[in-house]
């Protein structure tokens, strides 16, 4: 989930079964929905099958051609040869780190700017709503180019805050219309009531809205964790050996040998891919209702 | 923000009050900032450098007017952009074709439906360095399974080194790079299917309307505002796509795979050109604003809709 910043509903898993009963497809019909779900299917799957059957494998078995299909036998040897890396326990700590962080900050940030254009109307507001939609557009390699040299002046390369702020940013398109489809189902006359009570604006924010937003709230930290977690360009650049994470840790531990060890690479993989799969699962019971697909919407 | 002046409403014991269009400011201005440090700022600055001879080491720079550009125009500007538009293309395509198929596979209902769904998200999910890594171990010279594959169904003779040849090498960039895309044009096609009303295929159906017919007359018409938002997010993110071809060929061999994202990145943090680079960059965001400005067009439209 490398750049996807257009907020994107899944039906919830429920009510992709067909609306009343499905109409009973024709024999060919049903023929041809197979073969393209094997084939196209396969694409899709065969991959990631050959990633954790390398993974499993025995390095000589892996280093073996032809390569066997289906391996004759399975260990953990590759998996538990991480363990003998310190580099990649320090990535990992590094990851986690910064994930998590630009999680809460992105929330924050996010849920604030989205409460501003869900519930109040100002002018200027439908351009403001663009220009936040428009800097996912932009290209990164060519930030950077400048960017290094504004950490750099205020001392913050190879610091956790440098990964931290530009991850953040980059989260906030999907995040604030996320977060702001989430305020619009509140109903404005519950605002309005502790209002009338007396609630301050910001009390009313922190006390009513993000407490009923709370879903919300962590589909947007799971996509932002998500963001953080794979990020390359990014870490590469602007955090040196200390602080990297994963992404361009893995690149810098495997790809410079002249052998890459490759059941160990894939290995490293399958545990880099593991805790976005998760977040993934977890946000995605979250993504029920009103938030629309890609457009951009007042 | 000052606050002193605001007037709005005072109730006894409470602090002076911004009115409610300053506050609603106040509340993104963290993120304001944050896109004006991190985006806006950084774009603008590297765009100026295009003008000046500059180094990423040294400090200090120089007016050059148009020298940068006229260099990259001399250097390999043409090749740069036929390179990207390849990749572009194909990274668009051909997950588009694969996305659509499964969409529509998978929305008559088969079993597994959902099962099939969920796995195939995978690639769309890990990062793209695993992606890259992958793939690089697919199409590995020596111990590849696509080599094995192939050697073994008789289409290949001997082992091919893939990513060392230029013209495979770009065909491997771009079927890593559909490997990671068609989920996200599966899921965003299969959610929209899910809204063409069952009835209107009956109808047709009853009338005598074949399944070509029916996909034609029918379901392309009613997919039309998704599928064209679908395909322009595609071509803008290809064609600054990094990732993928960074890690599995650093632009080559000899430069073949080399993008507009991968030759900005390498001149400014490896050649240390930050005037190059920007110039090279703000070629490519000319071209880039082209899809930008008909992407926004093109919702706008829908919108009004």
């Amino acid at each position: 989930m490398t750049a996807t910043p257009v907020v994107t509903e899944l039906p919830p898993a429920e009510a992709s079964a067909p609306p009343a009963a499905r109409r009973r497809r024709s024999r060919p019909g049903r023929l041809a929905a197979w073969a393209v779900v094997v084939v196209f299917g396969g694409f899709g799957l065969l991959p990631a099958y050959w990633m954790l059957v390398t993974s499993l494998t025995p390095r000589e078995q892996a280093f073996s051609y032809p390569p066997s299909l289906i391996p004759d036998s399975l260990t953990l040897d590759n998996v538990a040869s991480l363990g003998d890396n310190p580099d990649l326990f320090r990535y990992l700590t590094n990851s986690i780190v910064v994930s998590v962080i630009t999680a809460v900050l992105s929330v924050i940030v996010s849920a604030y700017m989205g409460y501003s254009f869900s519930k109040f109307r100002y002018r200027g507001r439908r351009s403001l709503m663009y220009l936040v939609l428009s800097s996912q557009m932009f290209p990164q390699a060519l930030m950077l180019v400048t960017l290094y040299a504004v950490f750099s002046a205020y001392g913050l390369l190879n610091s956790y805050a440098a990964l931290v702020l530009s991850f953040t940013t980059f989260t906030l398109p999907l995040c604030v219309w996320m977060l702001k489809g989430f305020f619009d189902t509140i109903p404005d006359s519950l605002v309005e009531a502790a209002r009338v009570d007396g609630a301050s604006r910001l009390r009313i924010i922190h006390a009513i809205v993000l407490p009923l937003s709370a879903p919300g709230l962590v589909a947007a930290g799971l996509f932002a964790f998500v963001r953080g977690w794979n990020d390359f360009i990014f870490a590469l650049t602007l955090a040196g050996p200390d602080k990297q994470t994963l992404p361009p840790g893995l690149v810098n531990s495997y790809l410079g040998e002249a052998s890459a060890a490759w059941p160990e690479l894939m290995a490293a993989s399958l545990m880099a891919s593991i805790p976005v799969v998760i977040a993934f699962i977890a946000a995605q019971r979250y993504l029920v209702g009103g938030i629309t697909v890609g457009a951009i919407k007042g | 923000m000052a606050v002193t002046h605001s007037t709005s409403n005072r109730t006894a014991g409470e602090p002076r009050r911004l009115g409610d269009g300053a506050f609603a400011l106040v509340l993104t201005l963290p993120g304001f900032a944050l896109l004006a440090a991190v985006v806006l700022y950084p774009l603008i600055a590297a765009l100026v450098t295009a003008f000046f001879e500059q180094s990423l080491v040294l400090p200090g720079r120089e007016f050059v007017g148009f020298d940068n550009l006229r260099d990259v125009f001399q250097d390999d500007f043409w090749q740069l952009l036929r390179q990207t538009l390849v990749f572009t293309a194909g990274s668009t395509i051909l997950p588009f074709v694969i996305g659509f198929g499964l969409a529509l596979a998978l929305n008559t209902g088969i079993r597994g439906q959902r099962v099939f769904r969920g796995l195939l998200l995978v690639p769309w999910l890990v990062p793209g360095v695993v992606v890259s890594f992958l793939w690089m171990w697919i199409f590995n010279a020596n111990y590849g399974v696509l080599n094995g594959v192939l050697e073994n169904i008789g289409l290949l003779d001997s082992p091919q080194a893939w990513l060392a040849d230029p013209g495979q090498a770009s065909a491997a960039v771009i079927i890593a790079k559909t490997w990671q895309s068609f989920p996200w044009i599966m899921v965003m096609l299969l959610a929209a299917l899910q809204t063409v009303p069952v009835e209107l295929h009956e109808a047709a159906e009853v009338d005598g309307a074949g399944a070509v017919r029916r996909f034609f007359a029918i379901t392309v018409p009613h997919l039309k505002g998704i599928i064209g938002i679908v395909l322009l997010l595609e071509l803008i993110w290809n064609f600054q796509h990094f990732d993928i071809i960074y890690v599995m060929t650093g632009g080559g061999p000899a430069g073949s795979t080399q993008t507009f994202a991968t030759a900005v990145y390498e001149t400014a943090f490896k050649g240390f050109d930050l005037g190059h680079a920007g110039a090279i960059g703000l070629l490519w965001m000319l071209i880039l604003m082209v899809f930008v400005v008909v992407y926004v067009r093109y919702s706008e439209r829908g919108e009004e809709k």
